[in-house]
């Protein structure tokens, strides 16, 4: 869950940046899936860098799975990253990790063990589709695969938050099914669930709350 | 099922190499090292200044065996001079040891001269070694009552050359301190130069491993493990570099810090124990040191440049 109030946000700084969210204010309970739409530039990237804590609101309060951000230190930012799930729509994989290694990544950085992990990774790699191609670099992998391997990395330690940017654009229509059908399992579980499309056919065969954003303006909440 | 190899995203590896900073850090340690050498080598000769020769007073009383001329303030029979003259300073404090040189002593001293005047029954002065504690002037309170005693005796004390030697060495060691310090400061540098490459080439992934919740306190410590370890690296291979070299100006310099007899001919080369005895305690301890020091200020230098980089981000 979150709450954002009057939050708004310029590339370079409050002052001379340029505007991507202005006075933006929401409230999503935990376990609700939503989708966030608008057109290109409209601010949704910026909403979901805020909520992934990859950037601060330039002013106005945001509070994250009960922790208010501006007030909490760099160590608690931290902990709380680990209870957020984050796709974005570059996938974010390091290049130079196996595909296992990128996956195992989030766990071992909350210092589960290795045979633990390695359960954890072959099972999630199953559930994708890619449990034959764990040895792979990224590079080596199609933006389909690619984009189930973010997903994957995401959703392995069953974050309390999950954000997704475009997340099913490289998928084809089953996968994207399959994978739509697991973020309602995972909204069902309690994670919170904000999902950023362009794809109106999706949003229409999985209808759910929307929050729209026009020119960094918040145009429609229906939570 | 297991993979064998763990990865934690940072691959300091490639980002931190193991030749380029070790060479660097032990290139510094080796300087540092020579640098600290002269620094003991500087203190062993102001010590040996201070405590030693330059702590020597030399009392010449001629006539020795005549009657001395005052003892009534000693309330005893009037004595030898000389007999006058040692109760005297033996009651004089800041005086910690008086040497009666020998008759034998006395005529190795003064060969040179004896022999040119061709007289070997020429009458000699009684010559007294006194040692004095450091920087007790005794001189200028007794030697009034020795002259009331003995009149004619002499006292000479070298304190001025020994005191100017003294100044020289205390200018050694902190031209040395000095050369430690910029060593440092360029070891500090090189240290933080060689991060910074190694952040900026793993930037992406150490903003990917942040955004997963990796703390400051983690990353910095895999940064500063790596570099701690490498430095330490270097200052071993600084330090062994360091040691033939100390241990040849160890043997250069031993007449002149030994208080026995030294070696004229080098030990054979073999003969490690006699080279090692060579070296003061202090040069080996200091080659100990260097390499953890290396270390320490490597890892520390790192936590500082990650923690201050990563406030850059969120």
């Amino acid at each position: 869950m979150f709450r954002l109030h009057d939050v708004s946000y310029a590339y370079g700084g409050s002052q001379t940046g340029v505007a991507a969210l202005s006075h933006v204010s929401l409230d999503v309970a935990q376990g609700e899936f939503r989708w966030l739409l608008g057109p290109s530039g409209a601010g949704k990237s910026s909403l979901l860098s805020i909520l992934s804590l990859e950037v601060q609101a330039s002013s106005g309060m945001v509070e994250i799975l009960g922790v208010p951000v501006r007030q909490t230190r760099r160590a608690g930012l931290a902990r709380l990253r680990r209870r957020i799930g984050a796709v974005k729509q570059d996938f974010g994989l390091l290049p130079d990790m196996s595909v296992f290694d990128n996956v195992a990544l989030p766990l071992r950085l909350q210092h589960r063990a290795e045979a633990e992990i390695a359960h954890e990774v072959h099972a999630i790699m199953k559930w994708v589709g890619l449990e034959n191609r764990l040895d792979a670099l990224p590079p080596q992998l199609s933006g389909g695969e690619q984009q189930r391997v973010a997903i994957a990395r995401a959703v392995i330690y069953r974050p309390a938050l999950l954000v997704a940017d475009e997340p099913t654009n490289a998928l084809d229509e089953r996968q994207a099914g399959r994978l739509m059908r697991m973020f309602h399992r995972l909204a069902e579980l309690g994670t919170t669930i904000v999902v950023a499309t362009h794809n109106d056919a999706i949003v229409a065969k999985y209808p759910a709350p929307t929050i729209e954003l026009l020119h960094g303006h918040l145009v429609r909440d229906h939570g | 099922m297991a993979r064998q190899r763990y990865h934690d995203g940072l691959a300091l590896r490639q980002a931190l190499p193991g030749r380029f900073l070790p060479f660097l850090v032990g290139s510094m340690a080796f300087l540092a090292a020579l640098a600290l050498a002269g620094g003991i080598a500087a203190h062993s000769l102001s010590q040996r200044w201070t405590h030693g020769a330059g702590a020597v007073t030399t009392v010449q009383v001629p006539s020795p065996a005549d009657p001395a001329t005052a003892t009534a303030a000693m309330g005893q029979m009037p004595a030898t001079r000389i007999d006058a003259v040692l109760a005297t300073l033996a009651a004089t404090p800041g005086i910690t040891g008086t040497h009666r040189l020998g008759d034998a002593e006395l005529r190795a001293l003064l060969a040179p001269w004896i022999e040119q005047t061709g007289d070997p029954s020429l009458p000699l002065p009684a010559v007294i070694e006194l040692h004095t504690a450091p920087g007790q002037d005794v001189a200028a309170n007794v030697l009034p009552r020795l002259q009331a005693q003995a009149p004619g005796v002499l006292m000479e004390h070298d304190s001025v050359w020994s005191d100017r030697l003294a100044a020289l060495a205390a200018s050694l060691q902190a031209c040395a301190g000095l050369a430690v310090l910029v060593v440092m400061t360029v070891a500090v540098c090189v240290v933080m130069a060689a991060t910074r490459a190694g952040l900026l080439t793993r930037r992406q992934a150490i903003g990917l491993i942040h955004a997963l919740g990796a703390t400051d306190s983690y990353i910095s410590g895999r940064f500063a493990t790596r570099v701690g370890l490498l430095a330490l690296w270097g200052g071993v291979w600084g330090s062994m570099l360091a040691l033939p070299m100390l241990l040849a100006l160890s043997h250069l310099a031993a007449p002149f810090t030994a208080m026995g007899d030294a070696p004229a001919t080098a030990p054979d080369w073999r003969d490690l124990h006699a080279w090692m005895a060579l070296l003061p305690s202090a040069l080996l301890w200091m080659l100990v040191v260097v390499p953890p020091a290396a270390g320490l200020t490597g890892w520390a230098t790192t936590q500082l440049t990650v923690r201050a980089w990563l406030r850059r981000l969120p």
